[in-house]
């Protein structure tokens, strides 16, 4: 078993928050509707305008922030591409359901359906960057880049690869907005909803990485005992004590239920570990964890929290990170744990 | 590399409900293969390798009462689930330690593409709403058994199960944990039955892999588990291991979204380092269960792929898809379990409705053959060059 450090080289973004970049740290923008589509940058640079006109905007997204982490990452290629979405490229599924449902069986195209599968992101990238890696997709709800990092960071520790592009892709078109709020997926009470596009790379070397990946745990409704646990066994592993940690990135979203289960369930793991939140920015999607790891690997790598992140107002401090937990209980049901140090 | 031990399947498919219907139907040549009988759908015109039960009958052996909220894919699943759990006397107050990771694509279309007017525009059916994506389908799935300790959902398209098993096997290697169910569940709706249909890759005939006039694949749908299990577990258990993953290959042919390069690369690969992972020879496969899927792209890439990693001395090969139709992103776990019966019972599967070798391609098996099996091979290969191998081996005394 590999026990070399794995670090965080470059980690990418295209959200509610302007595009590929960090200006979200100085100044986040701040919506009022409950429900926005993601600020696309150029797409010229990551795929010519013909293929582009074929693909849906998720598959775009993902060209433009895989593209950018591995150039960020400064390496050739990468050893592994590992996606997690939760619901695939949604637009296409709906561009052909519409036409099943409204006009038939007979006069299908097989446009939309060939870009309809989960795995069509992945493989994308596998394309167009002529990669025969190991390449694996997960759909599973909040959890799917939290699986796709297991994956990577599994296969890290098996010394099976040396390097890996890990995403998170979520699309979410007006009409399955309102498909999810009427089946109570997301979107309930103060709940935002953004669509969310993040590429990181992992890799062995030091050099320029944004932070240390030192410890995932991923569990299915676990008792607070086992979650507790999980937690001690994760940092003891590393040599560490809850005292070790500064910051806890929760998913904190503006549900209800959800928001006073994370605070309670927080104080029990973490006691008066000042909480940050993330989702009030980004918005609710089931990539949105993947934004989670996004956001504390660039605090790491900036040396500061911005104060749009806590929790409470009263706890806002300009204390330097050097390691933060994420805690992801996704629908309830599914949590992970992810360490990360500075 | 730490034997990652099988110590328990289960199975569903057009073949049978069950393990013992299943090894009567693959060694008395029976396939499933027929005219549509429960998908709704015009195309009346394809034969497939449907599960011959509604979803009522399903749930009603499965004790789910009237009116739940179900998908068919995650019935099937139950179905195989709950004999892969006997079968490895897992019982439920066990299963906070087990994993489950199951592969699925469709996850709960069948019900979305029904009701999808009535989501847009009305109020019925919502409830069905929550349970179209593929991790709802897997937790539904596992949730009807206990409490697993993690559940997560691999989506490669029709190589799903076979990812999931890929997975499965690293976490034990990891010591993440000391069993893991995977595999995977898939049933036939209309969305993929008319994109397949809209791609023309359907045969209106019985699907004829390897064969010169093989015109496309027939859909299918079923589901399978195995039970991986770390060596001290087992022993531990006191359970006996059917067989050994003693190798697998995870490789991008990075070519197209729906074809397979001409020279297989993505194939190649996965089965070379299937063959590398278990420190093994070409010469010490003795069966490939190959894709196979029937369509003049994938077996003559296939083809290339197996005769470029073997040479002129291609090991018996066989599609096993004639017997099923083409069971998607379950078909990695399906086939699987069809290789842990041949290694157990020493038979090799026939390649069903051949008769004229293709042009450049590899000659299947064609007659029942018994045959004393130690190391198989068993491919999955997905849409957007998904391909993957898994080596099975039988366990050595």
């Amino acid at each position: 078993m590999e026990n070399k450090d794995l670090y965080v080289l470059s980690a990418k973004q295209v959200s509610i928050q302007q595009p590929l970049d960090e200006s979200w740290m100085q100044d986040p923008i701040t919506y009022a509707e409950p429900y926005v589509r993601s600020i696309d940058p150029s797409f010229k640079d990551y795929v010519s305008p013909i293929e582009a006109r074929r693909m849906g905007k998720i598959l775009k997204r993902a060209l433009a922030t895989s593209k950018e982490a591995i150039k960020a990452s400064g390496l050739e290629s990468v050893d592994a591409i590992v996606t997690g979405t939760g619901y695939g490229c949604i637009e296409n599924t709906e561009f052909f359901l519409d036409a099943l449902s409204n006009e038939g069986e007979q006069l299908l195209k097989p446009t939309y359906f060939m870009q309809s599968t989960h795995n069509t992101i992945s493989s994308l990238v596998a394309i167009q960057t002529k990669n025969h890696g190991y390449n694996a997709t997960y759909a599973h709800k909040g959890i799917s880049f939290d699986s796709a990092l297991q994956d990577a960071w599994m296969q890290f520790r098996l010394g099976k690869i040396n390097s890996a592009l890990v995403g998170g892709h979520d699309e979410m078109t007006p009409t399955f907005y309102k498909i999810l709020r009427k089946g109570g997926v997301m979107g309930l009470d103060d709940e935002m909803c953004g669509e969310a596009a993040v590429s990181v790379v992992l890799g062995r070397q030091s050099e320029g990485a944004l932070c240390r990946l030192t410890g995932f745990k991923m569990l299915h409704q676990p008792s607070m005992n086992s979650l507790m646990d999980s937690v001690t066994t994760m940092l003891q592993t590393v040599g560490k004590s809850l005292s070790d940690i500064d910051y806890v990135l929760t998913g904190i979203s503006g549900n209800h239920q959800s928001d006073s289960d994370y605070l309670s369930e927080c104080k029990t793991l973490f006691g008066g570990k000042t909480l940050l939140k993330f989702k009030h920015l980004f918005g609710e999607s089931f990539t949105a964890s993947g934004i989670g790891f996004y956001v504390a690997a660039q605090c790491l790598k900036a040396g500061f929290v911005p104060a749009s992140l806590f929790v409470d107002q009263e706890r806002i401090t300009d204390k330097r990170p050097s390691c933060i937990l994420l805690y992801n209980h996704s629908d309830g049901k599914n949590c992970s744990l992810t360490l990360l140090e500075a | 590399m730490k034997p990652i031990l099988i110590t328990g399947t289960g199975v569903v498919s057009a073949i049978g409900l069950g393990k013992a219907e299943t090894l009567s139907a693959l060694l008395e040549n029976r396939s499933g293969v027929g005219p549509l009988v429960y998908l709704k759908t015009e195309h009346k015109e394809f034969p497939v390798g449907e599960v011959k039960m509604t979803d009522a009958e399903m749930a009603e052996r499965l004790g789910i009462p009237k009116g739940a909220v179900t998908t068919r894919t995650a019935l099937m699943g139950m179905l195989a689930l709950g004999e892969a759990l006997e079968d490895a006397a897992l019982t439920p107050d066990m299963l906070p330690k087990v994993g489950f990771i199951s592969g699925t694509t469709v996850g709960g279309m069948d019900m979305s593409e029904q009701f999808y007017l009535d989501y847009v525009n009305g109020e019925a059916h919502s409830e069905y709403i929550s349970v179209h994506d593929c991790g709802s389908c897997s937790e539904m799935t596992a949730n009807h058994f206990g409490k697993f300790a993690f559940a997560t959902t691999l989506s490669t398209a029709c190589s799903s199960a076979a990812n999931a098993i890929i997975l499965g096997a690293n976490m034990i290697r990891c010591g993440e944990a000391d069993i893991v169910v995977v595999g995977g569940s898939e049933c036939i709706t209309k969305f993929h039955l008319n994109g397949f249909n809209s791609l023309m890759i359907l045969d209106t005939e019985p699907c004829r892999p390897f064969d010169a006039t093989r015109h496309g694949l027939n859909l299918g749908e079923g589901a399978a588990y195995l039970v991986l299990e770390s060596e001290e577990s087992a022993k531990r258990r006191g359970v006996k291991a059917q067989a050994v993953l003693s190798g697998y290959g995870n490789a991008c042919d990075a070519f197209h979204q729906t074809a397979s390069s001409p020279d297989g690369e993505g194939a190649y690969r996965a089965m070379k380092e299937a063959l590398q992972v278990a420190g093994l020879q070409t010469s010490d496969i003795d069966y490939i269960n190959a894709h196979g899927t029937g369509t003049p792209n994938n077996d003559a890439s296939e083809s290339q792929a197996m005769k470029r990693l073997f040479g002129e001395n291609v090991p018996p090969m066989s599609s096993t898809k004639p017997f099923t139709g083409h069971t998607t992103s379950a078909s990695g776990s399906i086939e699987a379990v069809f290789c842990i019966m041949a290694l157990q019972h020493g038979f090799l599967p026939v390649n069903l409705n051949w008769s004229q070798p293709m042009e450049d391609g590899v000659i299947p098996v064609s007659q029942p053959t018994q045959k004393e099996l130690r190391h198989v091979l068993c491919n999955a290969f997905g849409f957007g060059g998904n391909d993957s191998s898994l080596l099975l081996s039988k366990l050595e005394m």
